[in-house]
């Protein structure tokens, strides 16, 4: 029983002076912590939650004889009158061409963002650089730009009628056609670069092995890469759809009398109209729906597909 | 938003205001595309409209005149009155593009040692939310509101009342221009130009030489026919085709509109905010449009024809106002009397095409313009034009409500 006496009597302070410095420490992590995330809050505040409240406030306003906004008498009378019929065929019109948008997005935007991730090599960042290429120019000025080549003398038009495949030009501007394909030029790289992430952490050795357990390479990708990438394809599929059911400027610049979309009609209620608490209440409702409408589908597929 | 500007973000933030205004020209657009670099990308693009477009030089319509470096730089009937408060060193404008003479801000500047800082809006709907976000003009001393306008920015303040002492020009007005019935007496504003609301096509597409508003419910040019996209214009047209008054406010009036108007809309391709540059580029073969831009659009495209409707059509103008928080109402002033000079007026008539109401400046004024009857109207279809009144809000609202069901 001679063994040397365990230094359990100093072990007490020292494990003390170990839990105070730990104490110390998380401390001092707690208050860096609070201060990294101090300026995002801040920025969230001020940029994102002080504005909401304005429009929630005037959207529950009205105007006065003179067309001023005032809360002498604050209630849901124009949330009552939102709901109009009338408006439908605008509201659908922004959901189907953010739901094509959305589609074709995910369906162009994968097999890209697939063969850089595969295919790409050394040269997989100068391929996502020229993904994000686009950006290096104003969206307004890519915008003029498609109805340059979209126009009736426009350079589409003009090729067709050079090469012969038709001898009158073709009405490409202000339809859908032209609506939805310059909201999928946009909207591409939000869709492209989430869905690149998740294709590229995936481990290809679970494809392989797929393989050597004797599945086919349809269905190696089907029951193994799709499933894992699926949370890249949601976000995808979240950062299209959700600007581009308000989106406003290209339905504007690219659309026509037959294309008016949801935004369209607040911004009429806003500028002619001169009603900011209707228009307020009109884009709260279209956020509140937008909400919805995303958890909604974020539940149900976590349910069945992410689980 | 109106303090000076880096020179960086300024080349970028002067392109964007010219991409949303409703002026832009097709050359324009590529003119500034290409000066921004973006022609890297878009240099076949921009070959391949630059070959197609026609070879007129500029926009700019008046080879005529050649606006003298100062014509009459000095206000010409000012018998050297009481001493006069000397104008502020700067001047903020807020104006359509491309509607005022080309060197109109640059003569003043030289004139009167003032800087001018020049912003546009791209629709009046811009324009007064901008002005009426403070109540009193959003930082900017001078704008040029429509007539409709008037009775309310006065009712609100937001135009401040002018000192006729410094405008000695307003006696240049011609008689019917000295006391409006938007704003008796001229007190808050002065008029700036004039025009009519018809439509304009190219004979190449539409050779029915049309003549009256049921044109623009042809079938034969459905996918290529515009409306403008304001609401009160465009209710009026149905009115004039209806014979009811584009000031309704009857309900029931408004609903007979409405009606003739869903008729049509299946047969617009837009309505548009560009009317120039829809009608130039051949896109819009007949469209709803203002004179003085159908003027505009003969630059591009000679051929272009335009008419006041037989039946009636709207006559607007707008006004030169000094917003009542004008960080310089002097030099605003001096602004309003600068452009009531009988060679600016007219220099700036010659250059957009619309007419003024300066008597003065008739001498000066292009034959071409002045002697148009599509951009100067004898008495006999003045007789026939009809002015948009005012219309409190919630009379606008039942205007607002149909044009959302309309385009929805």
């Amino acid at each position: 029983m001679a063994a040397p006496s365990l230094p359990a009597d100093a072990g007490i302070p020292a494990s003390a002076s170990l839990s105070r410095s730990i104490a110390r420490a998380s401390f001092i992590d707690r208050i860096a912590g609070l201060a990294f995330v101090l300026p995002g809050v801040a920025w969230l505040a001020i940029f994102f939650l002080a504005p909401l409240a304005i429009i929630l406030v005037v959207s529950l306003g009205s105007r006065d004889a003179g067309g001023h906004i005032t809360l002498a008498q604050p209630g849901l009378q124009n949330y009552l009158q939102a709901t109009r019929a009338e408006y439908l065929p605008a509201f659908a019109n922004s959901l189907r061409y953010a739901a094509v948008t959305t589609i074709l997005s995910l369906a162009i935007g994968y097999p890209i963002a697939y063969w850089i991730s595969r295919y790409g090599g050394r040269r997989k960042v100068l391929l996502l650089i020229l993904v994000m290429l686009p950006f290096w120019t104003s969206y307004l000025i890519r915008t003029y730009a498609w109805m340059i080549v979209l126009r009736d003398n426009g350079v589409l038009n003009s090729l067709l009628q050079a090469t012969g495949l038709t001898s009158e030009p073709i009405t490409l501007l202000n339809t859908d056609f032209s609506v939805i394909l310059g909201m999928t030029y946009g909207f591409l790289p939000f869709a492209i670069l989430p869905m690149y992430v998740s294709i590229d952490r995936l481990d290809p050795h679970l494809v392989e092995a797929g393989r050597d357990l004797y599945s086919s390479g349809r269905a190696a990708f089907l029951h193994v890469t799709l499933p894992l990438t699926m949370p890249g394809i949601v976000a995808a599929a979240l950062l299209t759809f959700i600007p581009a059911i308000g989106d406003y400027v290209t339905p504007d610049l690219l659309g026509g009398a037959q294309t008016t979309t949801i935004a369209k009609i607040i911004q009429v209620i806003f500028t002619s109209g001169r009603d900011w608490p209707y228009g307020s209440a009109l884009g709260f409702l279209l956020m509140i729906v937008t909400l919805a409408g995303t958890l909604l589908a974020l539940r149900t597929l976590r349910r069945e597909v992410l689980a | 938003m109106s303090g000076p500007t880096d020179p960086a973000t300024y080349a970028e933030e002067e392109l964007i205001r010219y991409l949303v205004d409703r002026r832009l020209t097709r050359r324009e657009m590529l003119k500034r595309v290409t000066a921004l670099g973006a022609a890297v990308a878009l240099a076949p693009i921009v070959a391949a409209c630059n070959a197609a477009a026609t070879a007129a030089p500029s926009v700019a319509p008046s080879p005529s005149t050649p606006p003298s470096t100062a014509p009459s730089a000095t206000p010409s009937p000012t018998p050297s009155p009481t001493p006069v408060p000397s104008p502020e060193g700067e001047l903020f404008i807020y104006n359509w593009d491309a509607y005022i003479g080309d060197k109109t801000v640059s003569q003043f500047e030289e004139t009167y040692k003032i800087r001018v800082k020049y912003d546009k809006f791209p629709d009046a709907d811009t324009q007064m939310t901008t002005l009426r976000k403070d109540g009193k003009g959003g930082g900017y001393d001078v704008s040029y509101p429509a007539s409709t306008e008037m009775p309310a920015l006065i009712k609100d303040g937001v135009v401040l009342k002018l000192d006729k002492s410094l405008i000695p020009n307003a006696a240049n007005l011609r008689p019917e221009w000295q006391n409006p019935a938007y704003d008796p007496g001229n007190q808050y504003s002065m008029p700036n130009y004039w025009w009519t609301t018809g439509f304009a096509w190219d004979p190449a597409k539409v050779k029915t030489n049309p003549s009256d508003w049921p044109a623009l419910w042809d079938t034969s040019f459905k996918g290529h026919m515009g409306m403008l996209d304001d609401q009160r214009e465009v209710f009026a047209v149905a009115g004039f085709r209806l014979g009811l008054s584009p000031n309704t406010t009857s309900e029931a009036d408004l609903d007979q509109m409405l009606q003739l108007l869903e008729q049509q809309k299946p047969l617009l391709r837009k309505y548009t905010d560009d009317d120039i540059g829809d009608v130039t580029s051949g896109d819009l073969w007949i469209s709803h449009a203002w004179s003085g831009d159908w003027y505009q659009m003969t630059a591009d495209k000679p051929n272009t024809q335009y008419i006041v409707p037989a039946s009636g059509a709207v006559r607007g103008n707008d006004t030169l106002v000094v917003l009542s928080g004008a960080p310089h109402p002097i030099a605003a002033q001096l602004w309003l009397n600068f452009n009531l000079d009988a060679k600016v007026s007219a220099a700036n008539t010659n250059y957009i095409g619309y007419m003024g109401p300066n008597a003065a400046a008739e001498q000066y004024i292009d034959d071409a313009i002045k002697g148009d009857e599509r951009l100067n109207p004898p008495q006999s279809i003045l007789d026939k034009l009809v002015e948009l009144l005012y219309l409190a809000p919630a009379d606008l609202d039942k205007y607002t409500k149909r044009w959302n069901a309309l385009r929805a």
